[in-house]
């Protein structure tokens, strides 16, 4: 009898980690119901028009984080490593993506000399991608190349600190190389990000950007074809395959390496159009521009579930919404809506360590 | 043959003339030939091309490195292989440095787009010569750089009197090094080494002036941190990433509770001292009991959105009535001896020193001791650690506990000397470049710690004229480390074989015909 009865009294005992749980999470939940009772309730602070502005900036934060997190959350699945370099390769995306816009600016075409960009506002936009496409997709690649490649079979932190110091370099030689001052975007004809479609909510007007539009519309297609990518294509079926086991792969006739180049040069596509995206909806662009997007795309990453494709873009939609929403809901200063968004990671990673739709990894997998 | 020559010779090529063109960008050609010029007291378009010659010798002396796989190639190979690599290299920065000169010599303001092409140091690039001399110069440079550092290469590994001379210099230093080192294993010599070291550290502070003595003490500070994350990192294996929040504590307390804004409590630094550390550790724990849990890269990333939220709380202005928001805290209490000022940057040194040499102490008994021994087992592997009766959370919030306690005496000493803390001290690098000097010094080892402060943060203050590309250099470095020498400077003795287990494991295989990736034969 006492056999028995051992384990299940083991199992009951509450661990000082669940009373911290639980603490966490009530003091948590009253603070919420607290400040939202204050905002809603009693101050009326926003009227729906401004909760509009709020969920539409949100979405469209969260639509550029979300290609972010892409790169992260695929190189996590199939090399286990923090990708700590990927906010530069969206940096140098959106770089590129300047300088075209600036060489066409003053290109002149034709008879009347009308620079390009206002000649062919669509090639134009499509030679800027291009060109944010290419340098990303080439930084990832030779990132990997130079950075990772040599140190695979190393201990976890090795490629950590490496990834570090990659970040590190491209951001510095980025500040030499273009200088420390912020640079305006050229505000594209086709895409003016002063203009948009204006609905009218409670009697005030709500600016809809194009830009902001054209941002969201286009994250969504390139999130879907990277989503058809991984399912149906003979890569994506390649890279699940070495994302469960390299050395299986390797034996079922499947070039590694070369999938793990092509992993990063796929998540150097997406980071540079994100980059380019920034570019043209938020208007400035610096050296260091990568790394706030950077940080809140890996924390999209956990908190939809790490090596989760659906869940990274779950997870940088919701960070997105709640970093836009969460410093009006919760009446805060609008400077603490970064603290805002670490605290939902934070909180996320102590009940659901796993993330939104993370599955549980086993200990093999690490 | 000729085939795999060309390849070889093209990606050295390319090397050479990404290297280049590179350092051109971010305007180090410039600072590199400054440097020679005020060194050798040569002209500046001179020494650009001694800059420019070097790094073409250089690199035509790696095309000419002798692969493994071919026992002796023939000269022709060199030198085909040394050609392409200087033709490859020469074309592209000619056709750069037309391009940019072209542009430059029709009007247009690069400096505008690319902020180091200012008209002087294109004037320097382009040697005084047209844009069509300068390209075709800088085509030439290579390829005669390239072809010589081959030959040269070549000649020098054949040269029959390179083994003898390597043979006599190992002799001669071992000559040196072999009594000394015996010497210092027994008990004499190593009284008397104890004793030099001691007087050395009594005697430098007052030797130095203000300015090396803030730049060791600096070097000193992160010594300290270094050591504490070395607890968490090296010993325990927790990742963090946000180590800057305990220092931050730190000062923040001696700030806050010694300053006469925002809060005029001005109490003495030495009850503050005790009372900064303790808390540093009680925040620690505190941080640690929610996170433990975690497996390595989410704790890593918890860890440094903690870094990132501690310094927006600091910064933000609506908490600027308790920590005086962007603006920081000024006048912070400096300690005084008896009633005697202590406050110069010699006594600052001293306690520095004295906190460093109680750190490494604390360390070097912790990690023999049974918790040292318990982090160590966790860092291996921690379900067998706990199989093993250890109490793996408690383990784990000590090594946090006593590492935050570390960071925060280094904040304590960092916010009273400098007299003023803010926001801005306290950013993602500071956590980085600690990790850093655990990391290039090597994990685990306490020499090593201190040599990674040294490299990191006195190497840099001794290069002051390379200042524009310390932080770059220091991420190249970060990645050259991690590839060439991923156990550190000096590794501890079980780091170093883990390592070289490591790299014996993913090793290629031997034959191309075994299946590519990690085999099984580790």
């Amino acid at each position: 009898m006492p056999e028995s009865a051992a384990p299940a009294r083991i199992r009951k005992r509450i661990t000082p980690y669940q009373i911290a749980q639980i603490v966490i999470g009530l003091g948590f939940l009253a603070f919420v119901a607290w400040r939202l009772y204050e905002v809603l309730v009693v101050e009326h602070t926003y009227g729906p028009d401004t909760w509009l502005k709020f969920a539409i900036s949100g979405l469209i934060v969260g639509s550029v984080y979300a290609l972010i997190t892409i790169g992260y959350t695929l190189v996590y699945a199939i090399l286990r490593m923090i990708n700590f370099a990927h906010s530069e390769v969206f940096m140098v995306g959106a770089f590129a993506g300047f300088f075209v816009f600036e060489a066409l600016k003053s290109l002149p075409v034709g008879t009347g000399g009308h620079p390009f960009i206002e000649v062919y506002p669509i090639p134009s936009i499509i030679l800027g991608f291009a060109a944010g496409i290419v340098t990303s997709m080439v930084t990832g690649v030779a990132l990997e190349r130079i950075a990772y490649r040599p140190l695979r079979g190393a201990p976890r932190l090795v490629p950590l600190i490496s990834a570090v110091g990659a970040s590190i370099f491209l951001q510095n030689a980025a500040q030499l190389m273009f200088g420390p001052q912020r640079r305006t975007f050229v505000n594209l004809p086709a895409l003016d990000r002063n203009l948009g479609w204006t609905l009218t909510v409670g009697g005030k007007p709500v600016l809809i950007t194009y830009t902001g539009v054209f941002t969201f519309i286009l994250a969504i297609v390139l999130l879907v074809s990277l989503y058809l990518i991984v399912q149906r294509t003979r890569l994506g079926r390649a890279m699940r395959a070495v994302s469960e086991n390299k050395q299986t792969a390797a034996l079922m006739g499947i070039d590694v390496d070369s999938v793990i180049s092509q992993t990063f040069a796929i998540s150097g596509v997406l980071a540079g159009a994100a980059g380019v995206m920034w570019g043209i909806h938020y208007g400035q662009i610096h050296a260091y521009v990568g790394f706030i997007p950077g940080i809140k795309a890996f924390t999209a990453a956990v908190l939809g579930g790490i090596g989760n494709i659906p869940g990274a873009m779950l997870g940088a939609m919701t960070l997105g919404l709640i970093e836009s929403l969460g410093p009006g809901g919760l009446g805060m200063d609008f400077q603490l809506k970064d603290v805002i968004a670490f605290s939902i990671l934070v909180l996320v990673l102590i009940f659901r360590p796993s993330g939104i739709l993370g599955e549980v990894l086993s200990e093999e997998k690490l | 043959m000729i085939a795999s020559d060309i390849r070889q010779g093209l990606r050295t090529g390319m090397l050479l003339a990404i290297v280049v063109v590179f350092l051109f960008l971010i305007g180090a050609t410039s600072t590199l030939a400054d440097i020679l010029a005020g060194a050798l007291k040569l002209g500046r378009a001179v020494s650009l091309q001694t800059v420019l010659a070097l790094l073409a010798l250089w690199l035509g002396s790696q095309a000419a490195k002798v692969s493994i796989e071919e026992k002796r190639p023939r000269w022709i190979n060199t030198l085909l292989r040394a050609a392409v690599a200087g033709l490859s290299a020469g074309l592209v920065i000619g056709l750069t440095t037309l391009v940019f000169l072209r542009l430059h010599e029709s009007g247009i303001n690069l400096r505008t787009y690319l902020y180091q092409l200012s008209p002087d140091s294109l004037d320097l690039w382009s040697l005084g010569r047209s844009a069509q001399g300068a390209a075709v110069f800088h085509f030439l440079l290579p390829l005669v750089g390239c072809l010589l550092g081959a030959v040269l290469a070549r000649g020098f590994r054949e040269a029959p009197w390179r083994s003898a001379t390597g043979r006599r210099v190992g002799a001669l230093r071992e000559s040196i090094t072999r009594p000394l080192a015996t010497a210092a294993r027994t008990r004499w010599g190593r009284i008397l080494l104890y004793a030099a070291l001691g007087a050395v550290l009594i005697l430098l502070p007052l030797r130095l002036n203000n300015y090396w003595n803030f730049t060791l003490g600096t070097v000193g500070i992160y010594v300290l941190m270094g050591l504490g994350l070395n607890i968490v990192v090296g010993l325990a294996g927790l990742l963090d990433l946000g180590y800057v929040v305990f220092f931050a504590v730190g000062s923040y307390t001696i700030g806050l509770l010694t300053a006469p804004t925002p809060h005029h409590l001005m109490w003495d630094f030495w009850i503050v001292l005790p009372i900064a550390i303790f808390l540093a550790a009680i925040i620690g724990v505190l941080l640690g009991i929610p996170v433990l849990r975690l497996r390595g890269d989410y704790l890593a990333i918890v860890t440094l959105g903690f870094g990132e939220i501690i310094r927006v709380l600091l910064k933000a202005e609506a908490l600027s009535s308790f920590s005086n928001g962007p603006r920081g805290i000024p006048s912070i209490g400096q300690p005084a001896f008896f009633g005697l000022p202590f406050n110069s940057s010699a006594d600052f040194m001293y306690m520095i020193i004295f906190s460093v040499l109680l750190v490494i102490f604390l360390t070097n008994r912790l990690q023999n001791s049974r918790v040292g021994r318990a982090w160590i087992a966790i860092r291996e592997d921690e379900t067998v650690a706990r199989a093993m009766g250890i109490n793996t959370l408690t383990s784990k919030l000590l090594a946090f506990g006593i590492g935050a306690a570390f960071a925060g005496l280094g904040g304590v000493l960092f916010a009273s000397r400098s007299q003023f803390t803010g926001p801005d001290d306290f950013n993602l690098m500071v956590s980085i470049n600690v990790l850093a000097v655990v990391i290039v010094g090597g994990m685990g080892s306490i020499p090593g710690v201190i040599a990674g402060a040294f490299v990191l943060k006195g190497l840099p203050e001794v290069l002051r004229e390379l200042d524009a590309y310390r932080i770059l250099s220091f991420g190249a470095l970060l990645v050259a480390m991690m590839v060439l020498r991923p156990e550190g400077l000096i590794p501890s003795t079980r780091r170093r074989l883990e390592m070289q287990q490591a790299r014996a494991a993913v090793s290629p295989p031997a034959t191309p015909v075994s299946p590519p990736g990690p085999g099984g034969t580790a």
